[in-house]
């Protein structure tokens, strides 16, 4: 049997709210995780002199 | 013997890199356990349970709202309990979950009020009402707001946690509030409904939705809980020699 899912729209918003915060979360951490590594990673290469500006 | 393993245990969690290491192992585990739970949660809340003889398919925002609400508060206990512990024995990475709850805290409170206030416009004809319930969970939101808004106001995170910690304690007084709230003053807000001690005036059939999805948003509590303190912990080891090491052998 195929549901039919045919819920108010408050029912709908409520979930999306759920979805939506759950989701930042969930994506909040790996972004910051992400970012502090990449400027450690550069600090270590300035330190160790294998930085490659792309700016040059 | 038990006790000193567990003291002994306790007090290595306190180290930054077995901190690190540990909670990097444990939140997969969690993050899994919360994909599952709520897709078996999912699929009752939406699917299984039938309607409502009254409120017919809306009273299936309760499935988020209710575990929401719960957690909100639970968050802030356990929250309340880290700061105890960082106040009395210093110890950092203690510091650092206590800080790291109010997001995840802020979060679960805001979908309580948000799925709350779309629940009451269709049963209550209104979105929000000034009762007791919905008020106190309103402050609770404005407390993680502040303690969110301490810590990150002071530029030496240590002084900053310690204050915030402070102000934990004293918002803790909003917590039993909150749950006696309906029935220390006539609100608009339905009593309890779920009994831990005593019987539930909820039909047993709407349960399975409800435990499922509250033991997800506990895991989900605790996974976000250890990745966004492994994070602070990096951040603010930045120039340490663990962190070093360990970027090292990422790179």
């Amino acid at each position: 049997m195929i549901p039919q899912f045919e819920y108010a729209f408050y029912v709908w918003t409520s979930y999306a709210i759920f979805a939506f915060v759950i989701g930042w979360q969930i994506v909040q951490p790996v972004v910051r995780r992400r970012r502090i590594l990449a400027e450690l990673r550069e600090e270590l290469a300035l330190e160790t002199g294998a930085y490659n500006d792309p700016d040059s | 013997m038990i006790w000193k393993t567990l003291k002994v245990g306790f007090h290595r969690l306190g180290s930054p890199p077995t901190f690190y290491r540990v909670s990097a192992l444990i939140s997969p585990w969690l993050w899994g356990g919360f994909a599952l739970c709520t897709l078996i949660g999912l699929y009752y809340a939406l699917y299984v349970v039938p309607p409502d003889y009254q409120q017919s398919d809306s009273y299936r925002i309760l499935f988020i709202h209710v575990p929401a609400a719960w957690q909100a508060m639970a968050g802030y206990i356990v929250m309340a309990i880290l700061a105890v512990i960082a106040l009395v024995w210093r110890i950092r990475t203690t510091e650092i979950m206590a800080m790291m709850c109010a997001p995840i805290g802020a979060a679960f409170t805001l979908i309580c009020l948000a799925t709350g206030s779309l629940w009451g416009r269709p049963m209550w004809g209104t979105w929000w009402a000034w009762d007791a319930r919905l008020t106190s969970m309103l402050v609770l939101l404005f407390i993680y707001l502040g303690i969110m808004g301490l810590y990150a106001a002071f530029e030496d995170r240590r002084k900053g946690a310690r204050v915030a910690c402070i102000l934990v304690l004293v918002g803790v007084v909003n917590i039993p509030i909150i749950h006696f709230s309906v029935e220390w003053w006539t609100t608009l807000h339905q009593g309890a409904t779920i009994r831990f001690f005593g019987e539930s005036t909820m039909h047993y059939s709407m349960m399975p939705p409800l435990v499922w999805m509250t033991i997800a948003v506990k895991l989900m509590f605790g996974a976000v809980l250890l990745d966004r303190s492994r994070n602070e912990l990096l951040d603010q080891d930045r120039r340490k020699g663990w962190v070093r090491q360990k970027v090292g052998e990422e790179t």
